[in-house]
């Protein structure tokens, strides 16, 4: 990904760049909101982590400790919750990324002048509040709700079925739903910079449709897949307002322990400590994720 | 060029932008604007020597940290009437927890609404300022029962406001029989149909009243054992619910069957005409009291002050049961009750039911956080 | 290659081409049909007398949408949220075209950092940002407002705009850009009219995404608002008390019905 005005020269080296003064210009309104309204928070709830407990003055210094860390780490249930729902995660993201795929593909190379039209489309429902939407799920999903009663009312089962909500597999359905329209987002991003014409040389060299995919259309989609498994992977790894709507007791997840210190317990240090092991564990997880997977794709360029 | 990409496409997106720019841009000027903190209301005069200035010409800016949907006017109609050119905002939290932390995290909030069992963090932190009843109109109507849960230590540091049992509600025609004891909310009978509330201290309370043990001194042995219980207990709820609307759905729609439940979730499945029956177990019921205090760092004391006055006057003490099933801590309103689904759900034709009720204590530090620790831990575990 | 036989080859390619556009659109339409159907049922909900979501349904009635407009406080929430999300999402996109354009076409130092700065919103919980911005802006002195939520709001979208725009600029070929710079364009030129228009749809993407994000957000409103409530969190409080449900899922629909029309009115508009 280096750009440098004469092949080879890389940009440090070259001091009178002109693109020197736009580097800055790019740069210093992100990073000072970044620096202000995310580095602080962090560095915020790192300290907190350390803290005892609430008691006293919140920004004066204090007496750390790794109470919490030790007792997250004795905690096996917690720990277990943690590596649940990054799995949980790790497979909504490649459910909603590989669903989104195709519909990126539609509104890249089939729906024509109407595609930014359908993408609102696809995107408006999400200005209805999210609980209301669950709720109106949950009347046709629950025990004595509409798919039951009909399921019950043709004879195809005698007692409804309670397996539709409050449970993992409801919370696991629920999310990579919501998640498709959002991961095709980067994916049509992506397939923007595939020239049809592309398609057009493929077919002219007797290429199936297939192979014209595999080979032209997937590889040079490719960043926006990666964007697409990120955005989904990240956040859901700390999901909590899904579970709480319909995981019922066994579908909770990490970000519930997390939000429950916070709301319900107002214990911050601990509900710090534990946000700390996500964040870091996530990290981790993605670098190393990239380390495996962009070397090879990009010399395969 | 791809066609999707074409110019007009994007025109027209860009034509939507501009159009709900300007929508917002039209109308909503005002509502844009950064309001400013409520720390230039007026000074006020800490000597009774002030001047009174007259109810319907004092202004100023006083706001309210609630819960949720207490920014409703039935909640201080006697303020509004009284103090129309005051004007009040509300910041919201949806717990005490939640509540708790905003206050300590530094709330500009002049007043405040925690419940029993939350209120000593407030006093051992110095986050409320002690309450000077002299200057409150309406305090006489409040039974002496109810002024002491205010209290800590000796001093009013809060006025009770409003208050509701916990006991458990059941479907009539799910459940075989009278539900009459707490030990319904762990039977293995109603696998599947069981909906306990989503707190910690709730569940220690509850086993508390089962096994008999004193709930200001669990020990570390009984907290393992209640940790056990309700680990087992857990797969027997469809649901946890945290918010009384979660929990009248999962009724009516019969999905639970037997529920901790406060009798405002009672008495509005009673009115949908949902066959329920709210227990009047062996051990008691339990009661909550809802309490406002004034912050400790509040610049508009005495505003505060005509704030909870109005709050236990007696129209807006009347809408907490009239309209929305609660207690209300003004004794001439619960007095003067006369519909029957309230007199049932309030048990106020009981003259016993307060004997025998057990009101809520107040937690320790050490042990809201393990007790709200167990409850992670047993929710987790699933 | 005689003409023939290209026919011949381009023959099956596009009847496998034509079965291939009816399952896409088939499934497109689908999932359009999975997403309306909860709204559809709000909107079912919406006419009728019920004050609680269940069947069976009570009568037809408009009161709901009557007593809509009769509550200031509720309308006044709809406009806040409007206006923190237009704003909001207008500045996570232009700062996430400016991380995407500075990751995909610079080389520097911190680069490693910003990508994950930039990324880290999606994995910090909501509640933790939300009570460390309050506890930030009070030691500031910072009052709590629509501004401060909009703060939030734009940091916790950022990663989406970001990761959008990035799709669709990384890897690009920089001839057209050196060209545009050898014929003499300075380079903010460049990316005016050479970068930007290749990236507006991605831009659009992003704009939307963001708003999306803002819209319904409701644990950063709840801590960062101060006394001005935005729709999600005033939703929530009347959930609370479950008798005013009806008002607030017509309120949902009829946002969603403007929103509709809006959008199909700016379609027909663009057809011509």
């Amino acid at each position: 990904m280096i750009l440098a005005r004469r092949a080879g020269a890389p940009q440090g080296a070259r001091p009178a760049d002109p693109r020197r003064r736009t580097f800055w210009i790019l740069a210093l309104p992100p990073a000072l909101g970044l620096a202000l309204f995310l580095v602080a928070p962090l560095l915020f709830m790192a300290a907190l982590s350390f803290r005892t407990d609430l008691s006293g003055t919140l920004l004066a210094p204090f007496a750390p400790t790794l109470k919490h860390y030790a007792q997250l780490a004795s905690t096996a249930p917690f720990l277990r919750s943690l590596g649940l729902s990054a799995l949980t995660a790790l497979g909504v993201a490649a459910a909603a990324t590989a669903l989104a795929y195709p519909l990126a593909y539609y509104l890249a190379f089939r729906a024509g002048r109407r595609a930014a039209f359908y993408l609102v489309l696809l995107l408006v429902p999400f200005w209805t509040s999210y609980l209301l939407r669950v709720m109106a799920w949950k009347l046709m999903l629950g025990g004595e709700g509409v798919i039951n009663s009909l399921l019950m009312s043709a004879g195809i089962v005698d007692e409804p079925i309670a397996a539709l909500l409050y449970n993992r597999g409801a919370v696991i359905v629920t999310l990579v739903y919501v998640w498709i329209p959002f991961a095709a987002l980067p994916i049509l991003a992506a397939l923007g910079r595939v020239d049809v014409r592309l398609h057009d040389a493929a077919a002219d060299l007797y290429a199936t449709p297939f192979q014209q995919f595999r080979r032209v259309t997937l590889p040079l989609s490719l960043p926006g897949v990666i964007a697409a498994f990120l955005m989904v992977f990240i956040p859901t790894v700390g999901e909590y307002v899904t579970p709480l709507l319909v995981g019922g007791t066994s579908g909770t997840m990490y970000g519930n322990i997390i939000q429950d210190f916070f709301t319900r317990a107002a214990n911050w240090p601990y509900g710090s400590a534990l946000a700390m092991v996500m964040l870091v564990g996530t990290v981790a997880l993605v670098a190393v994720g990239l380390r495996l997977v962009n070397p090879r794709r990009l010399l395969e360029r | 060029m791809q066609p999707w990409r074409s110019r007009s496409a994007v025109r027209g997106s860009l034509g939507l932008v501009v159009v709900s720019l300007m929508a917002v841009a039209c109308g909503g000027g005002a509502s844009t604007a950064p309001s400013s903190a409520p720390t230039n209301g007026i000074t006020p005069e800490p000597t009774a020597e002030a001047t009174e200035v007259p109810p319907d010409q004092l202004t100023g800016e006083l706001t309210v940290l609630d819960w949720s949907g207490y920014d409703a006017e039935d909640f201080w109609t006697d303020f509004k009437g009284t103090y129309p050119n005051v004007e009040l905002g509300f910041e919201f939290g949806i717990s005490d927890a939640d509540i708790y932390g905003k206050m300590k995290g530094g709330s500009a909030a002049d007043v405040f609404h925690p419940y029993t069992g939350w209120l000593q963090f407030y006093v051992d932190e110095g986050l409320v300022a002690e309450i000077d009843t002299s200057k409150l109109t309406n305090w006489d109507k409040v039974p002496d029962s109810f002024k002491a849960i205010g209290q800590i230590d000796g001093v009013q540091y809060f006025i009770p406001w409003d208050w509701g049992f916990s006991s458990i509600l059941y479907r009539t025609d799910k459940v075989t029989g009278e539900v009459d004891s707490w030990d319904a909310l762990l039977d293995p009978a109603y696998d599947g149909h069981v909906s306990m509330w989503d707190d910690g201290p709730a569940a220690v309370t509850v086993s508390s009243y089962i096994h008999g043990y004193d709930e200001t001194a669990i020990t570390d042995d009984q907290l393992a054992d209640i940790k056990a219980e309700w680990t087992a207990q857990a797969p027997l709820n469809v649901a946890y619910w945290a918010a009384e609307s979660d929990l009248v759905p999962l009724m009516q729609s019969g999905d639970a069957w037997v529920a901790y439940a406060w009798q405002g979730a009672y008495a509005t499945l009673l009115g949908e005409g949902v066959p329920v029956a709210y227990a009047n177990p062996t051990e008691g019921r339990n009661s909550w009291v809802g309490v406002y205090g004034i912050s400790a760092s509040s610049p508009n004391y005495d505003l505060a002050l005509k704030f909870l006055d109005q709050k236990l006057a007696d129209a807006t003490s009347a809408n907490l049961p009239n309209l929305y099933y609660y207690g209300s801590a003004n004794g001439d309103v619960m007095a003067g009750i006369t519909d029957e689904t309230l007199k049932e759900a309030f048990s106020i034709d009981d003259p016993d039911i307060l004997e025998t009720t057990n009101f809520t204590p107040n937690l320790t530090a050490e042990q809201r956080d393990a007790w709200t620790a167990m409850w992670a831990e047993v929710k987790a575990s699933q | 290659m005689s003409g023939p036989s290209r026919a011949s080859t381009a023959q099956p390619t596009m009847a496998r081409r034509g079965g291939r556009r009816h399952w896409l659109g088939g499934y497109f339409w689908l999932l359009i049909a999975l997403l309306y159907l909860p709204i559809a049922i709000l909107f079912v909900f919406s006419i009728n007398a019920n004050t609680t979501l269940s069947f069976p349904l009570k009568g037809f009635t408009l009161d709901w949408y009557e007593k809509l407009f009769d509550t200031p406080a509720l309308l006044r929430a709809v406009r806040n949220s409007l206006g923190v999300a237009v704003w909001s999402s207008l500045a996570a996109t232009g700062l996430g075209a400016m991380v995407a354009i500075l990751l995909s076409r610079f080389d520097f130092r911190g680069k490693g950092a910003l990508t994950g700065l930039a990324i880290m919103p999606l994995i910090v919980p909501y509640v933790v940002l939300g009570i460390a911005l309050l506890v930030l802006f009070k030691a500031v002195g910072v009052p709590l407002s629509l501004a401060t939520v909009g703060i939030a709001h734009t940091i916790v979208a950022l990663p989406y705009t970001t990761l959008i725009v990035l799709a669709s600029l990384v890897g690009f070929d920089a001839q057209l850009e050196e060209a545009a710079m050898d014929l003499g364009a300075s380079y903010p030129a460049t990316l005016r009219l050479v970068v930007l228009p290749i990236a507006a749809p991605a831009l659009l993407s992003a704009w939307v995404t963001a708003f999306t994000v803002s819209f319904d957000e409701f644990a950063l409103a709840l801590f960062l608002a101060g006394r001005e409530p935005t729709f999600p969190v005033y939703l929530y409080g009347q959930l609370r008390f479950a008798t005013t449900l009806p008002v607030l899922i017509a309120t949902a629909v009829l946002l969603m019905l403007s929103t509709l029309t809006l959008i199909l009115v700016t379609e027909r508009i663009r057809r011509r």
